[in-house]
């Protein structure tokens, strides 16, 4: 049998996240996570303080994948997460917790 | 200090409950705290006395109807239920129960509402009602704790005294790395919480003895009932939590995958992680 993957709810949004990011080691975090989740994934941007991530695929997974990013990697600190649609100017959601 | 010793300081330097006030004796209760072995008695004054290794004296401080003690210079007083000091509540020490796991996971499994339809069935949750609507759940920088809100969850029977199932609402509060306060709705009087607290005793990285304790406004319910209904409660997340993988709790998610529902863990574990209390914690995912 063929399984035929349905796009129709698939959303595309830039994830900007925030913090003391050590990104040689939250970049591959976010990549190994994204992959688990089966979303696309575009880096726009990163340093150790701010890191722009085009992400592709249904809300549900985009929203886990902001929760998981919140915490991170250990030597990693989130301080804020922002969610919006892709090459928006102004993010419509914020997470922090 | 290297950030080895500054993680294991963290932890030492806090408060932990090492036994009921109700169940201080001469002969002492041989325990530990955090892998050093303990005796929790009272002297011949009949004055609370924790003793650590080689006789060393421990701090002591008798709250909420536990003996609390630290195996280093506790920075900050227990922190503050104000709920103990109002009239017309009744306490319950509900006793112990000895878990193997981390008290971490102890504590996190408390703040998890989503389990109740499947570990609590027809108590604390039933099925269908298994959806957990959004929360809020931060870490308060003004008291330095964490808190969730506006919790709501279908409740089939949601304390010894409801007689029926309703929406309850919780609100979670964290102020110290192994303990919880629960305000949930108190059935008799809408206007005032039931407090039901988790307060953790590290025995060791991965054994714990975790002991409840309520300040709840039920004037007609027996207190064996009402203990019996929280062991029962507490005996039922047991088995959960000493089959849990890994055993310590995770502060990097990277093997899971949290959604929405776990805010509540996900800001605990972040506060955790920004206070450097990782004894029971596992750092790396494996």
């Amino acid at each position: 049998m063929v399984m035929v993957q349905d796009k129709t709810d698939e959303i595309q949004q830039r994830m900007t996240i925030l913090g003391e990011l050590d990104i040689a080691s939250f970049l591959p975090w976010i990549h190994r996570h994204a992959a688990k989740l089966g979303l696309g994934q575009t880096v726009a941007h990163a340093d150790d303080a701010r890191i722009e991530l085009d992400l592709r695929g249904p809300e549900a997974l985009i929203d886990m994948m902001e929760i998981g990013c919140l915490l991170g990697p250990i030597d990693v600190w989130v301080e804020t997460i922002a969610r919006a649609p892709c090459n928006a100017q102004f993010p419509n959601a914020k997470t922090t917790v | 200090m290297t950030d080895d010793t500054a993680s294991a300081q963290a932890m030492t330097d806090e408060w932990y409950p090492v036994g009921l006030i109700s169940q201080l004796d001469k002969t002492g209760r041989q325990t530990a705290l955090m892998g050093e072995p303990i005796v929790v008695a009272h002297d011949a004054d009949g004055q609370a006395l924790v003793t650590g290794h080689n006789g060393r004296r421990l701090p002591v401080k008798l709250r909420y109807g536990h003996v609390w003690s630290s195996l280093g210079t506790p920075k900050k007083d227990i922190f503050a239920i104000p709920e103990a000091d109002q009239p017309g509540r009744r306490f319950v020490d509900v006793g112990v129960v000895r878990v193997r796991c981390s008290p971490l996971r102890a504590v996190e499994n408390f703040l998890d509402i989503a389990h109740f339809p499947f570990v609590h069935t027809d108590v604390l949750g039933a099925e269908p009602h298994t959806e957990v609507l959004n929360y809020t759940a931060e870490i308060r920088p003004d008291v330095d704790e964490v808190w969730a809100t506006e919790v709501k969850f279908y409740q089939p029977q949601a304390s010894k005294s409801a007689s029926g199932g309703i929406t309850t609402e919780y609100m979670y509060r964290v102020p110290a790395p192994t303990c919880s306060v629960l305000y949930k709705t108190c059935p008799p009087r809408p206007t005032e919480w039931d407090v039901i607290t988790l307060f953790v005793q590290p025995l060791a990285e991965d054994l714990c003895d975790v002991w409840p304790w309520m300040a709840l406004f039920d004037d007609e319910t027996a207190m064996t009932d009402l203990i019996h209904f929280q062991q029962m409660i507490f005996l039922q997340d047991r088995s959960i939590l000493e089959n849990q993988v890994p055993r310590l709790l995770p502060l990097d998610p990277g093997m899971e995958i949290p959604t929405r529902a776990d805010l509540t863990s996900i800001a605990y574990r972040r506060w955790l992680k920004r206070h450097n209390y990782t004894y029971g914690a596992q750092l790396v995912a494996r």
